[in-house]
């Protein structure tokens, strides 16, 4: 087998075909599994290949359109993660959870692969037409994916669609435009012709294009869609697409940003009135991204939903460290898309066991499953100090690039507004591990065990990674770098500890190994030096002398950040609740408009004018 | 008594035993001598303040007379506290929550008896529901006599017991691990026969070494008994396995 993207894909749809016969076997998580890492393989070996990009020999012609995809180093980067969170997504599957945690192992199989192929699809596409494509089926086989659990999940997922379907159309009002104007779909083409349109074309561009790419990314103010569908997915499909899944927005909004427009482009466009660039504006979006949702997340009480609001938040950091532009920012940004994800698969895939086991994710109804799932406890320990962008784990090296970035490039507004998010972030992850795996033991978990090695292996397996990342970032930066200089961004100066620029430097290997020895020195003084601690039954707790029974709940977890609330709640009323209500009205008034328009008795004139309107852009 | 049937399992006597004070090594001598100074310099103080003679502690703890400056603070939770200081008149049943706060602390430990009712019940002797003597059910180090005392009494009392500590002299708290017989068996007297707590106090006997013979006896053969009734108090998990498989 010579790797190629034909093999790729061949692999890809190959697993969607298989899974469609065999996705009630047993083996069927297996056989998933080891497709995964095949393709996996696919791509390693595909790495060097990259430079000139890796063509598919699939080219196929309707009404004259040709269709062809090749691989470049953008999409290869997004597509080895698809790859990597689908397998862990597919081997927590393929055990105990498979059998008992899902009502149909079928349909969670059959919809993983269908998103993969669709995703490498997409991520392969060499114009907008076949990006058009990969755009729809991505949506469409997310809603597959999404509806599986019934129930409010369907609800989500119509939301999701009616969401995605409208982005769908906007890309291809873009995609319409830009083949009337340019003559020509093929990315490089489309490239060329940006630099010579007007103004205002562009502003048309960027808007369709920006809101369809970032309805999938949730990106403000299209993210009320988001934490209720992945929320509602089961555990490993949450995994997935959380993961992942609205990454494809990022793809999207990097091709359109960098590629066709180029940040120095979006610096000249001034916004009328306010004299803002348009970079800016998408900076400030993405900081308010970043904000919004994680402050949404302090609040939630299921621990799925508070999960799927931070990816909402996450995004935010890396489209923000790709627009800073500099090599530092850039490469923060992609990392952080791969250090997001591996972190948020293991929060998910952790809640999906403690939902497996207790069956509520409620985090009011959870508490002290550390003495039962210990292994859960350490796979979601490594994980929320990784969302929280802390030392030693990788999500503190992607934060450290962004903020770094930004300081150097003189934005140091931006800088607290990420650092608010950070906050908010470690707040919140901090609840979700005290509500669920600390504090009192309910008397209905007493019984429950830790679960089978089929599910705790990828959780763990995950999380080793995100520490050995966050130890080595110069491996994960490894990959990010063929991202980088795909996008014509300069490499950055990199080795395998960290990095190093002009203005400073960072090395893990020396941060984690002095955090390392301070705990050993913590942990030899209390271990050789006579350990006297003595285990004490969990009722054997001070609470003002009182005698402590099952009964009496003592785990202080509902409403929790109450006084923060109290605080920053009248923000969220005039703030996000008017924003909404403001973007709501006005879209009720353009339909109303529309309505209108359409109902009375001036047809005619319409179809004039739309004629003419038509055949002015055409001409 | 049934050691057999008892959950936990009670090092042989000899090697409980500590080696006297003129026993040890000079070197044992000499760390001992360095731990006792600074553990004397550095005590926190949990107040379980029922009685009327609370009031007196605002000044002893503040700027008049300044109990910091001897190395003492307040503290909130007895695991980390060293002295359990009792104001005033214990009725029954805030005596029980004194003795749970009281075997929660982690040892060496130092009970402080405040006002003439922890003495002998003070004012209040002739009630119902009032203990009479402190010292009955816990271990006291020292008692400040008094209805109530003054801050200058307190702050002597406190004086009094870093001199002790200060000098390896407050052992008091070993004594309930060596007969801890007795004072559950005045406990049980005043509570009943089912009186239990969710601490370990035999197992901890065991552990600091301080299991001695008076530390097992008919009234701790009473808390096996009725533990099974008191399920929900948490009695380790292991002791159940194990009691189960004893009955
Ligand atoms: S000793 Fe006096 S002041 Fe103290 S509690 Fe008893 S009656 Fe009150």
């Amino acid at each position: 087998m010579i790797p190629s993207l034909d093999l790729l894909l061949a692999l890809a749809f190959g697993n969607l075909g298989l899974m469609l016969l065999a996705g009630r076997n047993p083996t069927a998580g297996l056989l998933s599994m080891i497709l995964y890492a095949l393709q996996g393989w696919v791509l390693v070996m595909l790495m060097p290949a990259l430079a000139e990009g890796a063509a598919s020999g699939l080219a196929f012609q309707v009404f004259g359109w040709s269709l062809s995809w090749e691989l470049n180093g953008l999409g290869w980067f997004f597509a080895i993660i698809t790859v990597g969170a689908a397998f862990f997504s597919a081997w927590f599957a393929a055990g105990a959870w498979g059998v008992q945690g899902t009502r149909s192992p079928w349909a969670f199989h059959v919809t993983l692969a269908a998103n993969v192929a669709a995703m490498l699809l997409l991520l392969a596409s060499r114009d907008l037409l076949t990006l058009f494509i990969g755009w729809e089926l991505v949506t469409w086989a997310g809603y597959a994916m999404m509806i599986q659990s019934g129930g409010p999940a369907t609800r989500a997922a119509y939301k999701y669609l009616i969401y995605g379907v409208a982005g769908g159309l906007a890309v291809l009002a873009a995609v319409v435009l830009i083949q009337v104007q340019a003559g020509g779909l093929g990315f490089a083409a489309v490239a060329a012709w940006m630099p010579g349109i007007s103004t205002g074309m562009l502003w048309a561009l960027m808007l369709l294009l920006g809101v369809g790419f970032g309805i999938k990314m949730a990106f403000l103010p299209f993210h009320r869609w988001q934490a209720e569908a992945y929320g509602e997915s089961p555990g490993p499909a949450a995994a997935f697409l959380g993961a992942i899944s609205s990454r494809m927005g990022l793809f999207g909004l990097l091709i359109l940003l960098v590629h066709f427009i180029g940040l120095a482009r979006l610096d000249e466009l001034l916004l009328p009135l306010i004299g803002l660039d348009a970079r800016i504006l998408w900076m400030w979006l993405s900081a308010l991204t970043i904000i919004i949702p994680t402050f949404i997340a302090l609040k939630q009480n299921d621990a799925r939903m508070l999960l799927a609001w931070h990816g909402i938040g996450q995004g935010g950091y890396m489209l923000l460290g790709v627009l800073v532009g500099s090599e530092l920012g850039v490469a923060g940004g992609l990392l952080h898309v791969f250090n997001y994800a591996t972190y948020q698969a293991v929060l998910f895939l952790v809640m999906g066991a403690v939902v497996y086991r207790t069956g509520t994710a409620h985090l009011d109804r959870l508490g002290g499953l550390i003495t039962r799932m210990p292994l859960s406890y350490v796979a979601m320990l490594f994980a929320i100090i990784g969302l929280a962008g802390l030392p030693p784990m990788n999500g503190f090296v992607s934060k450290w690039m962004v903020y770094k970035a930004l300081l150097d490039e003189g934005l140091p507004l931006l800088f607290v507004a990420a650092v608010i998010g950070t906050l908010g972030t470690i707040l919140s992850v901090f609840k979700l591990i005290h509500n669920v795996f600390l504090g009192q033991l309910r008397v209905e978990h007493e019984q429950i065990r830790e679960v089978p090695f089929s599910m705790w292996g990828p959780m763990i397996a995950l999380s080793l990674i995100v520490f050995i990342t966050g130890y080595m970032p110069g491996l994960a930066l490894d990959l990010v770098m063929v991202a980088q200089t795909s996008l014509g961004f300069a490499a950055l100066d990199y080795h395998l500890g960290g990095f190093v620029t002009d203005t400073g430097n960072l090395n893990m290997l020396a941060v984690v190994s002095v955090l390392l020895l301070g705990m050993g020195i913590g942990a030899g003084i209390f271990l050789l030096g006579g350990n006297k601690s003595k285990r004490v039954h969990q009722l054997d707790n001070y609470a003002g002398g009182h005698f402590l029974t099952t009964e009496v709940r003592y785990h202080y977890s509902h409403h929790f950040y109450a006084g923060l609330l109290r605080l920053i709640g009248p923000w969220y009323i005039t703030l996000i609740k008017r924003l909404e209500g403001g973007i709501a009205a006005l879209t009720d008034t353009l339909a109303a408009g529309s309505d209108g328009l359409y109902r009375t008795a001036y047809t005619p004139i319409l179809m004039l004018a739309a004629t003419v309107l038509g055949l002015a852009l055409v001409l | 008594m049934n050691q057999q049937n008892f959950p936990v399992q009670v090092a042989p006597l000899e090697s409980c035993r500590e080696p006297g004070p003129e026993e040890r090594s000079m070197l044992r001598k000499v760390l001992d001598r360095v731990g006792q100074y600074c553990q004397s310099r550095s005590l926190f103080v949990l107040h379980y303040c029922t009685g009327c003679g609370a009031i007196e502690l605002p000044p002893s703890m503040t700027s008049r007379f300044d109990l910091e400056r001897v190395g003492m603070q307040p503290m909130v939770t007895p695991r980390q506290a060293d002295i359990l200081l009792i104001t005033g008149y214990l009725s029954v049943k805030t005596l029980k929550r004194v003795i749970l706060t009281y075997e929660q602390m982690q040892s060496p430990k130092y009970v402080m008896g405040f006002g003439s009712c922890t003495i002998n019940g003070g004012m209040y002797w002739n009630s119902y529901a009032t203990v009479k003597r402190l010292g009955d059910y816990i271990p006291v180090d020292t008692y400040i006599a008094g209805c109530m005392p003054r801050p200058e009494a307190i702050q002597q009392g406190f004086l009094d017991l870093i001199e002790r500590i200060d000098g390896g002299r407050a052992v008091a708290w070993k004594d309930y691990y060596r007969n801890y017989d007795r004072y559950l068996g005045h406990q049980q007297h005043l509570f009943g026969r089912d009186w239990l707590t969710p601490t370990d106090v035999v197992g901890e006997a065991a552990h600091y070494r301080l299991a001695g013979d008076g530390t097992l006896g008919p009234h701790t053969a009473l808390l096996d008994q009725y533990a099974g009734y008191h399920q929900a108090w948490g009695v380790p998990r292991e002791q159940y396995a194990e009691l189960e498989a004893s009955s």
